[in-house]
């Protein structure tokens, strides 16, 4: 209980800090979904067509999500609406991540009691209440999809253990059923779709096939792959694809394995082995032929792309630059790992090898688990969510193991036995260890608190005199724009700011954090990386109205689109490779610039217009600092920009909007409509009047 | 319903009944009246013109003059929301550069209604109303340049220096502007001729003669031949008109009272001051071929749909608004590209009271395309000379929802699959029932049958084979259940 509170107030540092808000990108897409869900009915949702992303495609977003977060959410709002206690959807929606990481204990708890005994698991649950490596997804205002996800996670995998220890159906199909809500809840639950599988196959391997295994498997397979198509999103997924072929397989194998055991039983031992043989050798053909001849015709689907980045992690960077792009997709580093689990990432091998030691079955699960996630965690940093509950697991069998032996003071009680040398060396091991834990506890606060409570909507600041300042540029630019300008009207901006202009300003977006549809991100950072007449026309084609863009270099933040500038060039060179060219915007020398050395094409963009426009008058002419770069713009690097009006910009700059020019009435191009304004003084004064060069009016 | 429409659309509409009331009686132009006439008194004698005025202000326009030739002379500071239409004579000097802006000019085409009759002479070429001409794609040619025709000059006994354009020189690809094509048309000895760019709202009246070309100060002339034009107008995308007249002796009097002349003036006048050739929507809309509007249903793939417009003209002659008839108006249902075009066929005829009646268009039911997404309606109707109209409603249009696909029993196809289903089901539970009743009755069987005994562990795992064969069959059937 105690620990559960623990885990909830730990993460509404974030509400104290900022306030009950949605953070980041995508939670604000949940939300909204929630919203729908709640203002509608759930089958309207689950048709939700939304014409306000994508433009002009539209989303069938009821189809390309996973419902799991918002059915529970919206669950929770009519449950306590029911019971007299009316709560904006808002807050439910921020606290809801808190108070599910408080049940991801609870499962923990019972988790880690399946693989040693109760105090380990009081211990894993402790540290997975508080390791920041779960806490980062799952602060209050993290209304993300993993933040229900570990949680279901957990159970699945408790109710596994159970299962598999028991061979008892009714656990199985309780690990089927959260298996099912998980599938509901995150892509992620690809990850037990392989887990699973991976942990009978190795005890095929050692040999410890038993009639448990078979039920609790096939039990868990049926139920959970047949519940998890009902999903609308995965479809026909598990049948279909790569990414669930090992649950299918292994599941295969098991018949084969269980009908061999058969066999076995009935022939004697001789001939059992030809038999056995000769069809694993067909089997095998057969299996591996099919395989390749049903990839070959495209009956299932090509692995994916983020399975590929897995095993290799330039093949993202190559092929799928939108991949790439995020940076929850691009590998640990070293010290990330530190910073996420203190002192249990060098518990955690302690463990797996005292796991080793006992090698039970479940054990087999744990260690299976912790070897492929150690893996995967460094590859891809968003992965390092799923390694840290395991973490937590092992680290809290190694201390508990240390515990076991060292805070055993039966020995220095008892009279007869006592012994002084060891009672100090179990006093100093033990004691150490309940520093480490005090420290423990301290860092994970201290990481808490200060690196990831931010909302990275506010972003929070020090102003001069050393007062925390909060830089709320965002809102002030998603809320000018909900104000001021038409209800209808397409904003284009790079797809990170989707879904929270979106949620919070509620207006049509061209690309979103919702990445289906590489192409149309492409476009947008064509047009993005275009000269202006070429970009206004792309826009304009997509009845864009408003252009957003985001400039750190005034305050010195550094996630600005000039940064991402080379992904949206990347992307859209992926597409258009004869159009944009990754080498057109450095300079001769292969560097990334925005000063006066900046190549051609770099200056002509409109990225680079719109960010730096009127810069350096800012600076009274001179020469203007871009504090994210460190480089000097001066006035005569910044083109004029025709197409284009600047309406908005935020207190910090960080925020700036540019409203598309109407056409010309009279037929000009808008450049020449720009260059008339400007050399319009000097018109009138001129004496001299040239004949203009034109071609013949046929 | 949002509907995109063009500013002068909506004015149009929301004036509609104060047009009727008053337009008909008291002034003609369907866009005001109220008319400045700039000119300068030391290139002009009003008096010689006196019939070009009268013919407006027999048609209602009310008529403001004002001398320009002083410095000290000053325009009404609200002069541009004052006036609806503005006449400019030729005026000499720099210092209407100052009264009479280009910036103002602009503003005053482009802003609101407003429409410019405009003349030059090689006597007069304003540097504003030049500049202001260039911006549209009309280069008049600058002071001095006087247009000759050494040939015309020979032949012609009147006056030599008297120009006389035939009309087979009309540049008109449609009556919008002018009809009558059997004349001629007396310019006057000082003309100002203007080249065009290949711009489409130019629409050019009236070309020079072939052996025609300019001379004066410049070192080479302005242009010469057939590029020459004298008579051009100009329509912006707001629907507002300019036509530039490269002489003023071609209104004067003596001119006026060649028939020729006097009707080009009158239907060239009634055009730019906007009245005649102007069409506009009366009524637009879209609906289910059955009737239930999109507010009610929401579109989806598939759904067959009626797509709806009214157009009326307003008629000079009668005094009112006529159906528009044209075979040429299409629909574009577009998401970036557009998916159909389809044309619209004249329905009936709609009269809405007796001033107004429209030509009713439809394209008749037709489906909508099997790709959702956001598509826009639009119709863009836009002919040189006659008023532009665009309308643009963006509608979206969903998929299908779960439910709208067609059942798996009403596939054919599917048969074969619903049938080994229910085959295999119907066969399962024959099998356990009589496996369950031989194995009751024959002892040899109830060994198999009791799980439990320690000596027969093989069958055990058989018996659960069988379990799972049964999940995996009731789970078979759930899948084509829901699908």
């Amino acid at each position: 209980m105690s620990i559960f509170g623990a885990a909830v107030s730990a993460r509404l540092f974030s509400v104290i800090r900022f306030e009950s808000i949605i953070h980041e990108f995508d939670p604000w897409f949940n939300f909204r979904a929630t919203k729908y869900l709640i203002n509608n009915s759930f089958y309207d949702f689950l048709n939700w067509f939304d014409d306000r992303t994508w433009y002009p495609l539209g989303r069938v977003t009821g189809g390309t999500l996973y419902p799991g977060l918002m059915t529970t959410s919206a669950l929770i709002w009519h449950t306590l609406r029911k019971i007299g206690l009316p709560i904006d959807i808002r807050n439910i929606c921020v606290l809801f991540a808190p108070a599910f990481s408080g049940v991801t204990a609870i499962a923990t708890y019972y988790l880690t009691k399946e693989i040693k005994d109760s105090s380990a698991g009081v211990l894993a649950a402790a540290f997975i209440a508080i390791v920041p490596g779960y806490i980062s997804r799952s602060v209050a205002g993290a209304y993300d999809n993993e933040a229900i996800a570990i949680t279901l996670l957990m159970v699945t995998f408790m109710f596994w253990i159970k299962g598999q220890k028991t061979g008892s159906i009714l656990y199985s199909s309780f690990a089927a059923l959260f298996y099912f809500y998980m599938v509901s809840a995150w892509g992620g639950y690809v990850f037990i779709t392989n887990l699973i599988p991976f942990h009978i196959f190795l005890l095929i391997l050692m040999g410890r096939f038993t009639s448990k295994l078979y039920v609790a498997y096939n039990t868990w397979f049926i139920i959970g792959t047949v519940a998890s198509m009902q999903i609308p999103f995965v479809g026909f997924l598990p049948i279909r694809s790569n990414d669930h072929m090992a649950a299918l397989g292994v599941f295969g194998l098991l018949q084969i394995v269980a009908l061999g055991d058969f066999v076995k039983s009935k022939l004697p031992p001789r001939k059992f082995k030809i038999v056995m043989i000769v069809s694993l050798l067909i089997i095998l053909a057969i299996g591996i032929a099919g395989l390749f001849l049903l990839t070959y015709m495209g009956l299932i689907a090509p692995w994916t792309g983020r399975f590929y980045s897995l095993w290799d992690t330039s093949y993202a960077k190559i092929h799928i630059p939108i991949i790439a792009s995020v940076s929850e997709h691009q590998p640990v580093a070293w010290p990330a790992f530190f910073f996420d689990t203190h002192f249990l990432i060098w518990l955690f091998p302690a463990g797996v090898f005292l796991l080793f030691m006992d090698l039970k079955d479940e054990h087999v699960f744990i260690i299976a688990y912790s070897v492929l996630c150690s893996y995967f965690a460094g590859v891809m940093v968003r992965l390092m969510l799923t390694l840290t509950p395991v973490i937590c697991i092992t680290a809290a069998v190694a201390l508990s193991k240390v515990f076991d032996v060292y805070l055993d003071f039966s020995s220095a009680i008892d009279p007869q036995r006592r012994n002084l040398t060891s009672l100090l060396s179990r006093l100093i091991v033990s004691g150490t260890f309940i520093f480490y834990l005090y420290l423990f506890v301290f860092h994970c606060t201290w990481v808490t608190q200060t690196a990831y409570s931010s909302p990275s909507v506010v972003l929070p600041s020090t102003s001069p005199d050393g007062s925390m300042a909060l830089i709320d540029d965002f809102r002030e630019a998603y809320y000018w724009l909900r104000m001021n300008t038409d209800e209808d009207a397409k904003v284009a901006a790079w797809w990170d700011y989707g879904y929270q202009i979106g949620g919070m300003a509620d207006r049509t977006t061209l690309v979103d954090n919702n990445t289906w549809n590489n192409t149309h991100i492409a476009i947008v950072g064509k047009a993005m990386a275009s000269p202006e007449e070429k970009a206004y026309e792309i826009l304009k084609e997509h009845d864009v109205d408003y252009v957003l863009v985001i400039f750190g270099g005034l305050i010195g933040f550094g996630g600005d689109d000039l940064n991402k500038f080379l992904w949206m060039i990347r992307i859209s060179e992926g597409i258009w490779p004869d159009e944009i060219k990754e080498r057109d915007f450095f300079t001769p020398e292969g560097e990334y610039r925005v000063d006066s050395r900046a190549s051609k094409t770099m200056k002509e963009s409109i990225m680079y217009k719109m960010s730096f426009k009127d810069f350096p008058i800012l600076f009274n002419g001179g020469q203007a600092v871009d504090k994210v770069r460190q480089q000097a713009i001066s006035l005569e690097d910044v083109g004029t920009l025709d197409y284009f009006d600047e309406v908005f910009t935020s207190e910090n700059w960080m925020v700036r909007i540019y409203q598309l020019k109407e056409d010309d009435p009279e037929g000009r191009s808008l450049k020449e409509v720009g260059d008339f304004e400007r050399a319009k003084g000097k018109l009138t004064k001129k004496r001299k009047i040239t004949k203009p060069d034109l071609t013949l009016r046929v | 319903m949002q509907l995109k429409m063009n500013p002068l659309l909506v004015i149009f509409i929301s004036s509609l009944f104060y047009l009727f009331q008053f337009q008909v009686v008291n002034a003609r132009s369907l866009t005001g009246s109220n008319t400045l006439v700039l000119y300068d008194d030391r290139l002009i004698d009003l008096d010689d013109y006196s019939k070009f005025f009268e013919s407006l202000k027999d048609r209602s326009f009310q008529l403001q003059f004002q001398d320009l030739s002083s410095k000290q002379s000053q325009l009404d500071s609200n002069w541009i929301e004052k006036y609806n239409n503005l006449i400019i004579f030729p005026i000499k000097g720099k210092h209407i550069n100052r009264q009479l802006s280009v910036d103002s000019l602009l503003n005053f085409y482009e802003n609101k209604i407003g429409n410019i009759l405009t003349m030059t002479t090689p006597d007069g070429v304003p540097d504003s109303v030049r500049l202001f001409l260039n911006q549209l794609g009309i280069y008049p040619s600058p002071k001095g340049q006087a247009l000759t025709d050494y040939f015309q000059a020979s032949s012609s006994s009147s006056s030599s220096s008297n120009l006389v354009i035939p009309s087979s020189n009309l540049a008109l690809t449609n009556n919008y502007i002018y009809q009558d094509y059997n004349e001629q048309f007396q310019f006057g000895s000082r003309v100002s001729v203007a080249i065009l760019d290949n711009r489409d709202l130019i629409i050019p009246v009236l070309r020079s003669t072939r052996t025609s070309f300019d001379k004066g100060p410049m070192k080479t002339s302005w242009s010469n031949g057939s590029q020459n034009y004298l008579i051009v107008s100009f329509q912006n995308l707001q629907n507002n008109r300019l036509s530039w007249i490269g002489s003023i002796e071609f209104l004067n009097d003596s001119n006026f009272d060649m028939e020729s002349n006097e009707s080009l003036i009158k239907e060239l006048t009634k055009w730019t001051f906007n009245e005649k050739s102007i069409v506009k929507i009366a009524s637009l809309g879209h609906a289910h071929s059955n009737g239930i509007s999109y507010d009610d249903l929401k579109y989806k793939v598939n759904d067959e749909i009626i797509f709806n417009l009214t157009l009326t003209e307003w008629d000079d002659h009668q005094q009112k608004w006529t159906p528009f008839l044209a075979d040429d108006i299409q629909l574009e249902l577009k998401q970036v590209d557009p998916y159909y075009r389809l044309n619209l066929k004249k329905d009936e005829m709609v009269v809405f009271n007796d001033n107004v009646s429209g030509q009713l268009y439809s394209t008749g039911p037709f489906k909508l395309p099997t790709r959702h997404g956001v598509f826009t309606f639009s119709v863009e109707y836009e002919r040189s000379g006659l008023s532009f109209f665009k309308v643009e409603d963006v509608k979206s249009i969903r998929h299908l929802a779960n439910d709208e696909y067609p059942r798996s029993w009403e596939i054919t196809n599917a048969w074969v699959y619903l049938t080994s289903i229910y085959s295999v089901i119907g066969a399962w539970i024959i099998f356990i029932i009589t496996f369950l009743t031989t194995s009751s009755s024959s002892p040899s069987s109830s060994s198999v049958a009791s799980a439990s005994a320690p000596t027969v562990v093989t069958t055990t795992t058989t018996t659960k084979v069988e379990k799972k064969v049964t999940k995996k069959l009731t789970s078979g059937s759930k899948v084509t259940e829901t699908k």
